[in-house]
């Protein structure tokens, strides 16, 4: 299972590129963005990797660590603005204290 | 600062090249591993790979499930039957259904421990599939009897029994004389509606063809006589087959005559032999072409009652699943004219059946130096054929 595991992590980095070349990131990261997505897509691929063994067994682990990766890296970056704006909704600069 | 023209149209295609690449990954990983097609599309892919290269592909070990060899042996009437497991080492995963099974009678002789035949059972297995590989007694002695279709239904039902293994999905799959089993061991009222597919590989339709053919020495193809020549060991097969019909000192002659390295009979032995067995000898050697006819007509009663018994035209209107034939076309065992009538019979009576032939098979082995054209022709045949196997259980 090593072994796969290098390969699903292989796999994210490799979605995670291909995220950063279709500009799924918010503009608000910069520079953080390679390290960000890469680290997205890698990490959603093995977790999906993991979860699709113990629920389709590891033939079919693979493919399901490919299509998660893929909507890690597409929806993440997404609800990661979403919520950075809520949280500024909610709490405008100078209204959040820990009062 | 703005790039220039040519830049920003580079870009805007490296993107749209991009998102377009992440939704076919997202898209095939998700019918890959969610929809019954998808499932059923990636095993079969496995399969043809496997099997076609006669190994398993390098790259592709790293997904495969960990695979158990367990070796049993289970009663029957015709003697105890040797049962080669190959399932996956690891249980079925909740969200996976019960797993498939599926009977393999692997042909005349002992052939447990061909590498073809453990490649596709390991390949099989990798792909989520409890194998169960038969061999009997009498096989082992490179005969066929017509009682080791009470082997096949044991097996089946020790099959049935294996935990994790679907009841209703097992299947059974007959190589070469190993096919004549599986379809009278199909037909069993005590099995016939539980099996879920059969597939016949390089299998024959009537004994009494077969014999015909190989005391013709040529077979019909599209209305034409054609030269055809059997190998060796399928007329060993049949001398023993047919010995079992004769009385004892014809049916030792004319075994003797097709063993490996025997000669053929003299004047003198034949002189001491049977009209039947001179004819069945004469049949089986092809030294008379011109008098098939006469020599089939000289066989005894009992022989052609045996060769009937042992002929899946016997028993084709009582099998109830799905049946497979596949064949290559140049077999020198057993002519492709068996499956061709085989599948004409089945087509006559409404039986869900399909047949495919293949180029780069040498009876039921992948054999080498093939052209990639023929390689990928064959692939696609094969594929299609397997994924209509693996469909049900996906």
């Amino acid at each position: 299972m090593l072994a796969l595991s290098c390969f699903w992590l292989l796999l994210g980095l490799l979605v995670g590129l291909l995220a950063v070349l279709a500009k799924f990131w918010p503009s608000s990261w910069g520079r953080k963005k390679w390290p960000a997505m890469l680290s997205i897509g890698a990490l959603a691929a093995f977790c999906g990797g993991w979860l699709g063994t113990l629920l389709l067994g590891r033939f079919f682990a693979s493919s399901v660590a490919l299509w998660i990766a893929v909507l890690c890296v597409v929806v993440l970056p997404r609800l990661f603005v979403w919520v950075q704006q809520k949280h500024r909704s909610l709490f405008p600069r100078g209204t959040h204290s820990s009062k | 600062m703005p790039g220039k023209p040519g830049n920003r149209h580079n870009s805007t295609f490296g993107v749209v090249a991009a998102r377009t690449a992440l939704a076919l990954l997202f898209g095939a990983g998700l019918f890959l591993s969610v929809t019954p097609a998808g499932r059923a599309t990636a095993r079969t892919a496995f399969l043809v790979a496997a099997v076609i290269s006669a190994s398993q592909p390098a790259p592709l070990n790293l997904l495969e499930e960990p695979v158990r060899h367990i070796q049993k042996t289970v009663p029957s009437r015709g003697g105890t039957v040797y049962l080669d497991i190959y399932e996956p080492a690891t249980p079925a995963p909740p969200l996976s259904r019960a797993l498939e099974g599926i009977v393999i009678i692997p042909g005349v002789g002992d052939n447990r421990n061909v590498p073809q035949l453990i490649n596709l059972s390991l390949a099989l297995a990798h792909v989520g599939i409890v194998v169960e590989n038969i061999t009997t007694p009498t096989l082992m002695h490179n005969d066929i009897s017509a009682v080791d279709s009470d082997a096949v239904v044991q097996a089946f039902n020790f099959l049935s029994r294996w935990p994790g293994v679907g009841a209703d999905r097992i299947g059974i799959g007959g190589f070469s004389g190993g096919g004549t089993l599986a379809y009278l061991a199909a037909a069993d009222t005590r099995i016939r509606d539980r099996i879920s597919f059969i597939v016949l590989f390089g299998a024959y339709f009537n004994a009494e063809t077969v014999l015909r053919a190989y005391g013709q020495r040529a077979i019909i193809v599209d209305g034409k006589l054609v030269p055809w020549y059997p190998t060796q060991y399928p007329l060993q097969v049949l001398a023993n087959v047919m010995s079992d019909g004769l009385p004892p000192l014809d049916g030792s002659l004319l075994v003797s005559a097709f063993i490996p390295g025997g000669k053929p009979l003299t004047s003198n032995k034949l002189a001491q032999m049977s009209p039947p067995a001179v004819a069945a000898y004469h049949l089986l050697e092809g030294d008379e072409p011109g008098r098939v006819h006469e020599n089939m007509a000289a066989l005894s009663p009992q022989l052609h009652a045996l060769l009937n018994t042992l002929s899946p035209s016997s028993v084709i209107n009582k099998v109830h699943a799905p049946i497979y034939l596949l064949h290559s076309r140049d077999d020198s065992s057993l002519p492709i004219t068996e499956s061709q009538a085989f599948a004409a019979a089945l087509a006559r009576i409404h039986r869900p059946y399909d047949f495919v032939e293949f180029g780069i098979f040498q009876h039921v082995e992948v054999a080498t130096g093939h052209s990639l054209t023929q390689i990928l022709g064959d692939a696609l045949t094969l594929f299609r054929v397997l994924y209509k196997v693996l469909l049900p259980g996906s």
